[in-house]
């Protein structure tokens, strides 16, 4: 018993091997761990409780059914590596905690795989294949099988019968609502899973890569980064920052996917960021089915 | 709920691109002929004859004898039927619940336009649709005063407006006015002017000027006389419209050859700036207001 009492082990990963032990919780006693292992869950930060003292910065700008009630997250700043939090904000339940439909997820991350992909790959047909038209020998008396040209599949350096045909496009597209539907759960499975975080804008003191790096390595965000602001533009230290940065990546708000956000660890959004993606994806919950193209003017289109 | 599956979560290891998959049962293997113990031998052909050569006759033939779709003499039910008109039908359940929902506005008047925005109903106007009609299913629970124009409208529909003290027109639009009609922005956007509705063909001409149909091109007064015989032969107090307080309203109809409340033919609407350009040569006046 003392020797589980020093190990830097916490309940969390107990609980994940507790699944090939019936109901204990204590970790085999032939399992032997590499000293440097660092329990994830005890780095993350619980979710702030009910009576926190911070400010509420930001509350919810769409009417909340009465049902619901909108998810609270600590609101970061990336001014200096290791400050407080500022304060708190308020999520719109209905993207950042829908029910995590993860078929929908692979629905739109195979989606966003395929429909760009054309494949060139292209092989010659037996009337394409140069030669072969005369008929090699006789039909009978030679004593060999018969044949009608030397390009036939059947023989070497022959067409090929069902090859690949052309350049072939795999394009389709999903329905508008579950690719929206898609961003929403993967922003609510970032959340559920605390690799969602919010901060007040991207402004750094540095434009030193180095600095960003111990920040995130300071806040155990993770190994890799998503910076993700509303306009264009970003500030000239966080796109110097960036720049030769493999794992720690910006995009603008109306770049934001769901193949980015599951290969990057954490997810960083700015306030602004927050405002956009819940105007934008909670339209589409209350919208009617469109007349004509959406590039012509609507009354009502945001 | 999504709370408890969201807590779930926490406990399971991290979403990546690596952990996704479809749901169990979602994606079936295709049958592939050909291969294998159960696929392959005769691959699903069956044993000799036409049927595992692929050679049996057409559908329909019966081995030499007369078929049966050339037995049956022909006869002209289908005769004509893409120049048959078509019109969309809609309840008067359907009506009142657009109300209710405050899709439709019942203190404007009701445009087949309104209706359409509303998605209300789906005009196609290239599969012969000249526009909707007023049916009297749930003319029992109808309870609006609106004023309403149809293409066509069977009487209980008729009664059943008349009965809540609204006004029902029928009018026709031709297809290419029913297509500027429904989607008139599409049409806004090609700058193209107004055109002036063409009047109806000489078999619908009957149907939109006798008074019992209400039909647009009917004396007013014939239409009174007609309101109070309706009323008599289902039994209801006419209402009198002149009293009400929405009777401006109620009362406003379109001209013979108006597409839009608002809009004459022959001005033409500029999207992008927001102007409406009205034409100033006489030649022009007088076509399109004749």
């Amino acid at each position: 018993m003392l020797r589980f009492s020093c190990l830097v082990f916490s309940r969390g990963a107990a609980r994940r091997f507790a699944s090939s032990f019936s109901s204990e919780t204590a970790l085999p006693p032939n399992l032997r761990l590499p000293s440097n292992l660092v329990d994830p869950d005890r780095l993350k930060r619980p979710p702030p409780p009910e009576d926190s003292s911070l400010p509420l910065i930001r509350k919810c700008d769409a009417a909340l059914p009465a049902h619901l009630s909108p998810v609270r997250t600590w609101v970061d700043t990336l001014e200096s590596k290791d400050s407080e939090p500022l304060g708190l904000t308020e999520l719109h339940p209905d993207v950042f905690a829908v029910t995590p439909r993860l078929d929908i997820l692979h629905a739109v991350e195979t989606w966003q795989r395929n429909y760009k992909r054309i494949s060139h790959a292209n092989t010659k047909v037996r009337s394409e294949v140069r030669g072969g038209g005369r008929k090699p020998w006789k039909q009978k008396g030679s004593g060999r099988a018969r044949h009608g040209s030397i390009r036939s599949p059947l023989w070497r350096g022959g067409g090929v019968s069902h090859g690949p045909r052309g350049p072939n496009s795999y394009y389709y597209m999903l329905p508008m609502k579950v690719r929206v539907q898609g961003l929403k759960v993967a922003l609510s499975s970032k959340m559920a899973q605390q690799y969602l975080h919010v901060v007040d804008s991207l402004n750094i003191p540095t434009p030193d890569s180095q600095y960003l790096l111990e920040l995130i390595r300071n806040r155990h965000w993770g190994e890799s980064v998503l910076l993700v602001d509303v306009s264009q533009e970003f500030p000239e230290n966080i796109l110097q920052a960036t720049a030769n940065l493999k794992t720690v990546n910006l995009i603008p708000a109306i770049g934001l996917n769901v193949h980015s956000m599951l290969k990057h660890e954490a997810v960083i959004l700015t306030l602004d960021t927050v405002r956009f993606l819940e105007e934008k994806l909670l339209w589409h919950d209350e919208r009617y089915t469109f007349l004509y193209p959406f590039k012509l003017p609507y009354s009502d289109f945001p | 709920m999504a709370g408890s599956s969201l807590d779930v979560l926490q406990n399971l290891p991290r979403i990546t691109l690596a952990n996704l998959r479809p749901e169990p049962g979602a994606r079936k293997n295709e049958k592939r002929r050909g291969r294998g113990q159960h696929g392959g031998n005769r691959s699903g052909r069956g044993h000799k004859g036409e049927r595992q050569r692929g050679t049996r006759p057409r559908l329909g033939f019966e081995g030499g004898q007369t078929p049966f779709y050339l037995r049956i003499p022909k006869y002209g039910f289908n005769e004509g039927h893409s120049r048959r008109p078509q019109y969309q039908p809609l309840t008067l359940k359907r009506l009142q619940y657009l109300i209710d929902l405050g899709r439709v506005d019942p203190s404007q008047p009701i445009d087949l336009t309104q209706l359409v925005n509303a998605r209300g109903v789906t005009i196609q106007p290239l599969k012969r649709d000249y526009g909707v009609q007023l049916v009297d299913e749930g003319s029992d629970i109808f309870a609006a005063k609106i004023n309403i124009e149809v293409q066509r409208a069977t009487e209980g529909a008729i009664a059943a407006i008349e009965r809540n003290g609204g006004i029902i027109t029928n009018s026709f639009y031709d297809p290419i006015s029913l297509g500027i009609l429904i989607k008139p922005v599409p049409f806004f956007m090609r700058g193209q002017p107004i055109p002036k509705r063409m009047l109806p063909g000489e078999d619908m001409v009957p149907y939109y000027m006798s008074a019992e149909n209400r039909g647009y091109l009917a004396d007013p007064e014939e239409i009174q006389q007609a309101r109070r015989a309706l009323a008599q032969k289902y039994g209801y107090v006419l209402p009198d419209i002149s009293k009400d307080e929405l009777c401006h309203m109620l009362a406003m109809r379109k001209d013979v050859r108006q597409i839009f409340f608002g809009l004459s033919p022959g001005w033409v609407v500029n999207m992008p700036e927001k102007k409406i350009l009205k034409p100033t040569d006489e030649k022009l006046l007088q076509y399109y207001s004749s």
